[in-house]
């Protein structure tokens, strides 16, 4: 792998297929991979992405197809297998272990780590790697103490400290800030120019893909619908090749009259699970018939906020009231009887419980409610008729109430979590990245009940990691960094690179 | 009062080496709860061996072979067919139980082998104990693999993504529990206490499976917490010697159960949980099933 | 997992759903495995274990003398059963069933020694008041042993496996302090006994069976009620598939588990009250009372093989109720050492995890479509490399 020519296919998929169950992932793809060019993959999510760059990477092996490794016909068992060939990914989730060091988790593996450690010794090669790519990191550092950001630069160091010449990508942006962004295709500039071969797979950020990739593949339920190169392309084309229709990439937002405060947070403090002071000192208020965004990139303090908001997590300092009542110390049940309402960002094991029925599960939130238990008995009635109703107005794929969660899709079972939650009518509603990882349907529809409980006068928290979907839906826009709001900003203001440097701490506007 | 500190060394000895087994494969993601009954199984096998061929190292070859079976047959579960954990470790206990209740009986009594030599005055087991501790640190913290162990409790998809076998880990940390704890066995009924009887082990393995989560996963801290039992233990069975007169024999009895409750209750405190929290090994207890 | 043998492809896949069935047939598996692989210690013994399991079947379920003594245990088991039970739901373990079971029987036999109970077989007590006394305390006695493990839990998160059994060991010398060398409790006679019950406060039998068995039949109907149909028995299920998710309901963890173990216990001291106050013949706590503890042990695994069911517990907790009796009686006859019975106990706990494993996975055998490349051998090359 020492003599690689600029342009040269590196890596070569040939007829990929790969089928989960009825679920076609991959339908015979092609994809060739050049020496020096960033590739990019598009696709909506669902699209087969992540699958296919698993099978690249020796993760899944596919049912039919073939790999070539610089023409030569290979065959991944595991990972191993394909690192040794000098590919290297880096996962959409970290795959990291936050209770070792930087230096540990890249030499993790690593054949040449030798039987005893000598950590300076691998601290030293990193060090050089951080300086040839452009990257500043504390090596000594646990990877818990790091943030998002950095934890990505961590993995692209474990992949090019174990040799690798294809760099995989998922989905890199959707962690950074914009600025982080800029800085991160920088140095994958610098990694091409030694003919690296880079392959970021990417849900949207369109214009970020046009500005920084040299090829574009563009895949859709399976299949390769698209390859060009990204000089042809512009934004439209793109996205109408993704979703295979021309998209309108915005939703009417509804302007309807701002009431009374529903909730009023003064100085709160609340701290993670390591008792660091995740959240310090935010202060807001949100009104009846105003959404709220809250746009932070992951892990700046927003799980803790919301989960502190929801009574799930004690408060170190500050006050909370919910319409004029002080809920700080409040439990949680009380919290959803005064009108609060929480749709969390684990849809899965916290909103629902997979082996529950629907019925049981709508009942999460209304096992107390005195017409759902009567003397202590709960009334099944009631429960079928109302999970019934939820299923047909959510038009909620599935095969009937008694159905078990786990049988739904990640997007119908969202909608019945939305739908009990909204069906309580709250005054306050806090949504935790409700549409993350949705199809796009799913996340219009339950973009467009978002806007119908805010016409019914419920006050809404949005919690995203999106930009697009915080600037589209809310009315005012604050920005989460570290634990802080940088800024609390009108719609109409609101540009996405103004929240974008709030995101990144670079910029505060007004609080 | 010196006699009774060399013998609370021995016993500590037994502590040690069990949860020491136990802690390895803990860092591993592997958690056995049925400590107990596995050093059941090789105590009375290494029992049977000893006194059957009045030798030793047939005693101990015996229950080093046993721990080292029944260990694996605890990974079997665990790791191959990925079942519930804390069943899978009950299973062990009530197996070592029940069928050591019904092997053993014959054998019921005294070993009648002459008592192993002292080195120094001190227990050999327990100069063993100490050296398995710092070995296991070294390997733990200071070795490749000791990462690689520790990678796999912590989160085994990550391990997998960078080229190391799960599976193949998880067995060995099991196999090296299986060994020591088997050892441990061997010591309690060889060693510290060389009679057979009913249920002979009294709680031992609960305790030192308590004494893995004392520790904060650190092998020094597992010797230190093994000798204050062992201290323990003594004083519950001649609280004379302390406290002539108070409380009745049977109440001093339950001193080390009583202890280990109140430390657990008192290591609750945030300062300690929160550090429980960040040493506790991610991925314990959890099973982990490759995709393909 | 994969192989292919003659042309077939073998593949063991988890089962996407298991049904109950599945369960069922595992675990009834288990069981005839274990007496199958128990039938070589019969055979050892030079006997034919068949005719060995039909004597059994006679001794426990046909005979005047077997069949009391079998109903009697199955119903120590049944409630021991219920008490492992309930935690379950909470995905709580409760191994602290010897515990719970003596610290009832303490209490009801502490109700007996205020009324002077102790001073001998023929005291007249004025039963009327003192048994339902007795029950009383035994439920109150095991419901707060019980409970403390499940407030330890709930409020510092300590592992409830760990406490309950620390708490076995306190209570076996608790009560060896109470009935050994001048303890409270000591009988009369006997060194290292409890004394025995006056027979005005001994518990009446109906058809030969004591009323405690009527009740725990009874207990098994509340139990399927409370646990599927009213509030609480969903929380409780809730806490048991997932803990975060009963946080964000806003279900009382505190008080979910310091009741699931309150209840246990109360039922662990219910089945002490049960076979040391109300079964024929006993009266007393033995001096063999550790003995009587670890057989609490059969509940744990009735509770696993009915599938934390309580119906299902009924027919399991009669067939471990004629085994063990049956199984000491062949013991004697075939001069087996002691432990049979204790040998099926471990036998079968393996067997069934075993079974209850298998049954999360399935076996398919399909033709393997005519290989074009053949397949590589998985140790000859583990990659194609172009280099080396």
């Amino acid at each position: 792998m020492h003599s690689v020519e600029r342009g040269q296919v590196v890596l070569e998929a040939r007829g990929i297929s790969k089928r989960f169950g009825e679920v076609v992932a991959n339908d015979r793809i092609d994809l060739q991979l050049r020496a020096g060019e960033i590739h990019a993959v598009l696709g909506e999510n669902g699209a087969g992405k992540t699958t296919l760059m698993r099978i690249l990477f020796g993760e899944l092996q596919p049912d039919e197809g073939e790999i070539f490794f610089q023409g030569q016909r290979v065959r991944f068992h595991s990972p191993r297998d394909a690192i040794q060939l000098g590919i290297g990914m880096v996962h959409q989730e970290r795959k990291l272990i936050p209770a070792h060091t930087v230096v540990e988790n890249i030499i993790l593996g690593h054949p040449d780590t030798g039987t005893v450690l000598d950590l300076s010794r691998a601290e030293h090669r990193i060090a050089a790697l951080c300086e040839r790519y452009g990257f500043r990191l504390p090596l000594q550092a646990k990877v818990w103490q790091l943030s998002e950001g950095e934890k990505q630069i961590v993995e692209i160091l474990k992949a090019l400290y174990h040799g690798a010449r294809v760099l995989i990508m998922d989905e890199p942006t959707s962690v950074l800030s914009p600025p982080e962004v800029e800085r991160l295709l920088h140095s994958l500039r610098t990694m091409a120019s030694e003919d690296l071969a880079v392959i970021p797979f990417i849900t949207h950020k369109l214009p970020v893909v046009l500005e920084h990739s040299d090829r574009v593949t563009i895949l859709r339920r399976g299949r390769v619908v698209a390859e060009l190169e990204t000089k042809q392309a512009t934004e439209q084309s793109l996205a109408s090749a993704m979703v295979g229709r021309e998209v309108t990439l915005q939703v009417e937002r509804i302007e309807v009259p701002i009431g009374e405060p529903v909730l009023t947070v003064d100085d709160l403090w609340a701290r993670d699970d390591r008792g660091v002071l995740a959240v310090q000192g935010v202060s807001f208020e949100v009104r009846a018939g105003e959404i709220l965004g809250i746009a932070g990139v992951a892990g700046n303090g927003q799980e803790i906020l919301s989960d502190a908001l929801a009574g799930l997590r004690p408060v170190e300092r500050g006050r909370v009231r919910l319409a004029g009542v002080d809920i700080t110390r409040v439990p949680v049940l009380q919290r959803w009887k005064l009108g609060l309402g929480y749709i969390p960002t684990e849809r899965r094991d916290v909103g629902s419980i997979p082996d529950f029925s629907l019925v049981d599960n709508v009942l999460l939130n209304y096992y107390s409610e005195p017409a759902f238990s009567r003397r202590g008995v709960l009334a099944a009635s009631e429960a079928r008729a109302l999970t019934g109703q939820l299923l047909r107005e959510y038009s909620v794929v599935a095969a009937g109430p008694e159905a078990p969660a786990r049988s739904l899709s990640g997007g119908n079972l969202q909608k019945v979590i939305v739908g009990r939650v909204l069906s309580r009518r709250p005054r306050l509603l806090i949504a935790a990245l409700p549409t993350h990882g949705l199809d796009v349907g799913a996340a219009e529809f339950i973009h467009r009940k978002l806007l119908e409980a805010k016409r019914a006068g419920t006050g809404i928290i949005l919690i995203s990691e999106d930009l697009d979907e915080v600037l589209m839906l809310s009315d005012r826009v604050a920005a989460i960094y570290e634990g802080q709001f940088t800024g609390i900003v009108p719609a109409a203001e609101a540009s996405k690179e103004l929240i974008g440097e709030m995101m990144a701490g670079l910029r505060r506007g007004r609080l | 009062m010196w006699n009774l500190l060399i013998i609370s060394l021995a016993a500590a000895a037994v502590f040690a080496i069990a949860a020491l087994g136990e802690l390895i494969e803990q860092r591993a993601g592997i958690l056995n709860v049925g400590l107990e009954g596995l050093m059941l199984l090789s105590g009375t096998f290494g029992f049977i061996a000893a006194k059957t061929s009045g030798s030793y190292t047939l005693g101990f070859a015996a229950a080093i072979l046993c721990g080292a079976v029944v260990g694996l047959l605890h990974g079997f579960f665990s790791i191959t067919l990925g079942s519930n954990q804390v069943v899978n470790g009950m299973a062990i206990w009530i197996l070592g139980f029940g069928l050591t209740t019904y092997v053993g009986y014959p054998y019921t009594g005294p070993l009648g082998l002459s008592p192993l030599p002292k080195i120094a005055g001190l227990p050999p087991f327990f100069l063993l104990a100490v050296a398995l501790a710092a070995a296991s640190w070294f390997l733990l913290y200071k070795t490749h693999l000791g990462l690689k162990l520790r990678s796999v409790g912590e989160n085994p998809s990550v391990a997998e993504v960078s080229g190391i076998s799960v599976v193949r880990l998880r067995y060995l940390s099991v196999l090296l529990a299986g060994v020591l704890v088997g050892l441990a066995g061997a010591v309690y009924s060889l060693v510290y206490n060389p009679v057979w009887s009913y249920n002979y082990l009294q709680g031992w393995g609960f305790i030192a499976l308590a004494l893995v989560f004392f520790s904060l996963w650190n092998p020094f801290l597992v010797v230190a917490g093994a000798v204050l039992f062992g201290v323990l233990w003594q004083m519950s069975l001649y609280p004379e010697l302390l406290f002539p007169g108070l409380f009745s024999r049977y109440i001093w009895r339950t001193l080390p159960f009583v202890i280990t409750i109140v430390v657990f209750v008192a290591l609750s405190t945030r300062w300690f949980s929160l550090r429980w929290g960040a040493t506790k090994p991610a991925a314990l207890g959890v099973p982990y099933t490759r995709e393909g | 997992m994969r192989a292919q043998v003659a042309g077939y492809r073998l593949r063991i896949e988890k089962r996407v759903e298991t049904r109950w069935w599945h369960a069922s047939l595992a675990s009834v598996l288990a069981i005839v495995v274990s007496l199958f692989l128990l039938g070589f210690a019969f055979l050892q013994a030079g006997a034919d274990p068949r005719q060995v399991y039909a004597e059994i079947a006679r001794y426990a379920f046909a005979s005047q003398f077997g069949l009391p003594q079998t109903i009697n245990r199955a119903v120590f088991i049944l409630l021991c059963a219920f008490a492992f039970i309930v935690p379950l739901r909470a995905g709580l373990w409760n191994i602290g069933l010897p515990g719970q079971v003596y610290a009832g029987t303490l209490a009801a036999f502490g109700v007996v020694y205020l009324f002077g109970g102790k001073a001998g077989m023929n005291a007249a007590l004025a039963g009327w008041l003192v048994i339902p006394l007795m029950i009383l305390a035994a439920l109150v006695g095991g419901g707060l042993y019980g409970a403390i493990a499940g407030f330890l839990r709930g409020r510092f998160e300590v592992n409830e496996i760990v406490t309950t059994m620390m708490m076995n060991w306190i209570m076996l010398w608790l009560v060896a302090h109470m009935i050994r060398e001048g303890g409270p409790f000591m009988g009369r006679t006997a060194e290292g006994e409890g004394f025995s019950l006056p027979l005005s406060v001994r518990l009446p039998q109906v058809l030969n069976v004591p009323l405690t068995a009527y009740g725990a039949v009874l207990l098994a109907l509340v139990l399927l009620f409370f646990l599927g149909k009213t509030t609480l028995g969903y929380q409780i299920r809730v806490l048991g598939h997932s803990p975060a998710a009963a946080r964000y309901a806003g279900i009382d963890t505190l008080f979910i588990s310091t009741l699931v173990f309150g209840l246990g216990g109360m039922l662990a001291g219910l089945a002490g009250y049960h076979y040391f106050a109300a079964v024929p013949g006993v009266y007393k706590i033995p001096k063999s009372y550790g003995d009587f503890g670890d057989f609490s042990f059969y509940g744990l695994i009735t509770g696993l093989i009915a599938r934390s069911h309580p119906l299902a517990a009924i027919p399991v907790a009669l067939f471990f109720g004629g085994m063990a009796g049956g199984a000491r009686f062949m013991q004697g006859k075939l001069q087996l050492t002691f432990g049979i019975d204790y040998a099926l106990l471990g036998v079968l706990m393996i067997t069934m995890v075993a079974f209850q494993a298998l049954s999360e996975y399935r076996l398919i055998v399909e033709r393997a479509p005519t290989p074009v490349v053949l397949p590589l051998e998985r140790e000859e090359s583990r990659v194609e490399s172009p280099h080396h």
